[in-house]
C-alpha cells in the first residue's frame, strides 16, 4: 500500500496515542468520535459501534480491540477509514487489557489490506508490542505499511 | 462436533455481524495460507452467507445465528480471533486434504 492510499483511510489526525478511558464503552465512543470527526460516519454510528460491542467483543489479542459498527450501522458509514486510539494506562475489555484500539468504518473494501496487515502484526509478539508502545503517528504508520517482500 | 473433509473444501467463508472488521482480517490470514491449496476464502456479515460455502467459521456468539442462514453447511464457532485451534485444525485439513472433528 502505497503512502498515501494508507493515509487518506487513516488520517495523522485521527492517530491519538495519549487517549485516556474510564471503561470499553468509553473507549469505543472515543473512536466513534474520531471517526465522525474524520468525516467517516454519521453520529449514529457511534451507537451502532456500541451495540455490537454489546453483543459481541471486539478484542482480538495482544492488547488489541477492533471497535466497529453492526450491518445496520453501514447506512451511517461515507466512507472506509479507520483511527487508532492508545491507551497507555489500558481499559479493561470485559476481562482482557486492552491498549490499543483500530476504529473500524467500512462501506466498501478499502480497509482490507490495512486490517490483513494488523492480523500479521498481532500475530508477531515483538510488532504488537511496538504497537502498544508507539509513540509518534510515523511508528504506527510504518508497522501497518505491508513488508515488500510479503508475498 | 461437526466433520469436515477438508478434501471437499471450495469455498470457506468467515462470518462476523458486519463483515467489517473482524471477519476481514480473519479471513485475510486464511487467504495467505490456503492460497495454494486454490480454496477461495471470503468473509461475510452472517446475514448474507453465500449458499454455496462449504464451510463457515465465525465467533462463538454469532454460530447460532449463521447456523440458521445456512442450515446445511458446518458452521465451525472459534474463540481466538487468530490461532485459534479449530481454525489451524480445519486449514491443515484442507491442505492435507484429510478429515477432522471439530
Amino acid at each position: 500500500m502505497a503512502d498515501a492510499a494508507l493515509t487518506s483511510l487513516l488520517a495523522e489526525d485521527s492517530i491519538r496515542l495519549d487517549a485516556v478511558a474510564s471503561d470499553r464503552f468509553d473507549a469505543v465512543r472515543q473512536c466513534g468520535a474520531a471517526l465522525v470527526a474524520a468525516g467517516a460516519v454519521d453520529e449514529s454510528y457511534v451507537d451502532a459501534m456500541i451495540q455490537r460491542e454489546n453483543t459481541v467483543s471486539t478484542f482480538v489479542g495482544e492488547g488489541v480491540a477492533i471497535p466497529h459498527g453492526t450491518l445496520a450501522g453501514k447506512e451511517s458509514v461515507k466512507r472506509d477509514a479507520l483511527v487508532v486510539l492508545r491507551f497507555p494506562d489500558g481499559v479493561d475489555w470485559d476481562g482482557n487489557a486492552v491498549s490499543v484500539c483500530v476504529g473500524i468504518a467500512a462501506a466498501g473494501g478499502g480497509h482490507i489490506a490495512l486490517l490483513s496487515q494488523l492480523a500479521e502484526i498481532l500475530l508477531d509478539p515483538d510488532k504488537a508490542e511496538q504497537l502498544r508502545n508507539a509513540t509518534s503517528a510515523e511508528q504506527v504508520y510504518t508497522l501497518l505499511t505491508p513488508d515488500e517482500d510479503d508475498d | 462436533m461437526t466433520t469436515i473433509d477438508g478434501s471437499s473444501i471450495k469455498k470457506l467463508i468467515v462470518a462476523c455481524d458486519a463483515g467489517m472488521g473482524s471477519s476481514v482480517m480473519l479471513a485475510g490470514q486464511l487467504k495467505k495460507q490456503l492460497k495454494k491449496s486454490g480454496v477461495v476464502v471470503e468473509h461475510s456479515p452472517v446475514a448474507h452467507i453465500p449458499q454455496d460455502a462449504d464451510v463457515v467459521v465465525t465467533q462463538a456468539g454469532l454460530a447460532d445465528r449463521a447456523q440458521g442462514v445456512v442450515p446445511d453447511v458446518p458452521v465451525v464457532p472459534f474463540q481466538l480471533f487468530l490461532g485459534d485451534p479449530k481454525v489451524a485444525k480445519i486449514v491443515k485439513a484442507i491442505q492435507d486434504g484429510t478429515t477432522v472433528e471439530v
